[in-house]
């Protein structure tokens, strides 16, 4: 079951316009703890905190700051933001059209579905298209008073709406600034085979988040009073530069 | 493939969320967690209106009203109004003990295969002492096949699905949501409704005129430099506030994704 219907918008483009509704994609569900004092076992609350004065701050003394360098600030009241809020809208906007694999997923932020509304006909000449020449639509809207920017995908049956994160917010893999270590032909030769053998085709219903199970039973079992044994966590050893084809050599040996 | 952009040259700080080992088959690689999102540049902080201090998200008792250190904090089940099951950061590890400093590459995937749904949070994995090489030959073979490693890993209270492939010289880890989470589309598809071909062909011809090649550094900028410009004129009217240097305060709290990239936007703020 998909859920509700988040927000109602048109895309447009062109002399294109859509109408379509905003379903969540995806929904978590997980066992979730509280965090209480150890002593009393009182439930603790989270609260904005004073980082000089090391003391819980009321709303009313909260303030917004832009830090415009390391510790000074200006301070901006929320009706400032407001003049640089959007107007609101109910257009998904589409600049251009991309290949779909020119997107990197370290973009991909949340996804949303798109449930057409009538007429259909513009949405299935709009899925169809862009499934036939594997084209994503970059776009932008506005939703709640905050601006998005995305991509407009087909999916199997539906469009969807993947929200993207901005290239300002992604730390570039460049500025980790990693060591370019020199590989023997050899090594990058079975590495290579060894993938090979290890490749399956993508299978996610294959994994199955059991570890909600087991901390279900964890909680069950410390509900009985029974003791819990605690095991150390596996730590595996490094494998070490120079036995590192050794290594290699006796792992496609043991998959082969 | 176009690169996210550099941040204006300066350097990210990175702090380390998770440290354990990387493995595929009988090789094992010591690396480090780090994050791969920090907020965008122009972003906004809470500030105490009296002293113009930043303001941080702590966790208070609401009994003595004071903030309560993190080692004297534990994790609690609710049964009932008030009731708890209590439970350590110890027995939480022995719930996976194989898992939670290990990253095990059960199979390797096509990363073409994987359906963007399955896409969550992105983070970077980095070599620690004396694993160079051998993440240097996974980054490698990695990039020249095109694959990814799947793997599960337990952080704090969540097992985590991830996908770690590399990206320029470095492993890419983003964590995948489980296929138990994603919603059905079935009831939201159009229906049967038939097309004429000429409708879709005519969608064809408007898609091709708006053909580009994906480049998000515009669509950032924009969104910057429209914030800057009435930021610029607001401090020229109104000028900045200082706020006191504060103390440090020791972090060791429950580990949680989620609570430790908190912790860093907090930092990454701090350090711009």
């Amino acid at each position: 079951m998909a859920g509700r219907t988040l927000w109602k918008g048109t895309i447009s483009f062109g002399a294109v316009d859509v109408p379509v509704k905003l379903h969540a994609a995806v929904r978590e569900e997980r066992i979730s703890f509280h965090l209480l004092h150890r002593r009393d076992r009182v439930k603790l609350r989270q609260q904005m905190v004073c980082a000089y004065e090391k003391a819980p701050v009321p709303p009313e003394e909260q303030a917004r700051g832009f830090e415009w360098e390391e510790g000074k600030f200006l301070l901006v009241d929320p009706a400032d933001i407001e003049r640089t809020e959007p107007e609101e809208s109910r257009t998904i906007e589409v600049h251009q059209f991309v290949k779909t694999g020119q997107i990197d997923p370290v973009f991909l932020d949340r996804l949303y579905y798109l449930e057409p509304e009538i007429p259909l006909k513009g949405y299935i000449a709009l899925l169809g298209a862009m499934r036939e020449m594997d084209v994503a639509g970059i776009c932008t809207w506005t939703m709640r008073k905050r601006s998005y920017f995305g991509a407009l995908q087909a999916g199997g049956k539906i469009l969807r709406l993947n929200a993207l994160r901005h290239a300002d917010e992604v730390i570039s893999a460049e500025s980790l600034d990693l060591p370019d270590i020199p590989l023997a032909e050899k090594e990058l030769k079975i590495g290579g085979d060894l993938i090979a053998q290890l490749t399956a085709p993508f299978a996610p219903q294959k994994f199955e988040n059991e570890h909600q199970k087991k901390l279900q039973d964890l909680i069950d079992k410390k509900a009985r009073g029974e003791r819990i044994a605690i095991l150390r966590p596996r730590r595996l050893k490094p494998t070490a530069p120079d036995k590192l084809l050794q290594a290699l050599e006796a792992s496609l040996k043991k998959v082969a | 493939m176009p690169k996210p952009s550099s941040n204006q040259g300066k350097e990210p700080a990175l702090q380390v969320i998770w440290t354990g080992t990387i493995s595929f088959s009988l090789v094992a690689i010591p690396v480090q967690l780090v994050r791969a999102v920090e907020p965008g540049r122009v972003s906004f902080r809470m500030l105490h209106s009296r002293d113009y201090s930043p303001l941080v998200r702590r966790m208070i008792c609401p009994k003595e009203e004071k903030i309560v250190p993190p080692d004297e904090i534990i994790r609690g089940y609710e049964i009932g109004p008030g009731k708890y099951i209590l439970v350590t950061d110890e027995e939480l590890e022995s719930v996976s003990p194989e898992r939670s400093r290990t990253i095990e590459i059960v199979e390797f995937i096509d990363m073409k295969d994987v359906d963007p749904i399955y896409y969550d949070h992105p983070y970077y994995l980095v070599p620690a002492k004396g694993g160079e090489k051998s993440y240097r030959l996974l980054v490698e073979v990695l990039r020249r096949t095109n694959k990814a490693g799947l793997a599960k890993f337990v952080l704090g209270e969540r097992e985590y699905l991830v996908a770690v492939r590399s990206m320029a010289a470095a492993l890419s880890l983003i964590t995948l949501h489980y296929s138990e989470e994603t919603l059905s589309d079935e009831e939201l598809a159009p229906g049967e409704e038939t097309i004429k071909a000429e409708e879709t062909a005519r969608m064809k011809k408007i898609i091709s005129g708006m053909a580009a090649d994906f480049d998000p550094d515009p669509y950032a900028d924009e969104r910057r430099k429209k914030i800057l410009k009435l930021l610029k004129k607001l401090a020229k009217e109104r000028g900045l506030v200082e706020a006191p240097a504060a103390e440090e305060e020791d972090q060791e709290g429950p580990a949680d994704l989620v609570a430790v990239l908190e912790e860093s936007m907090r930092r990454a703020k701090k350090s711009r």
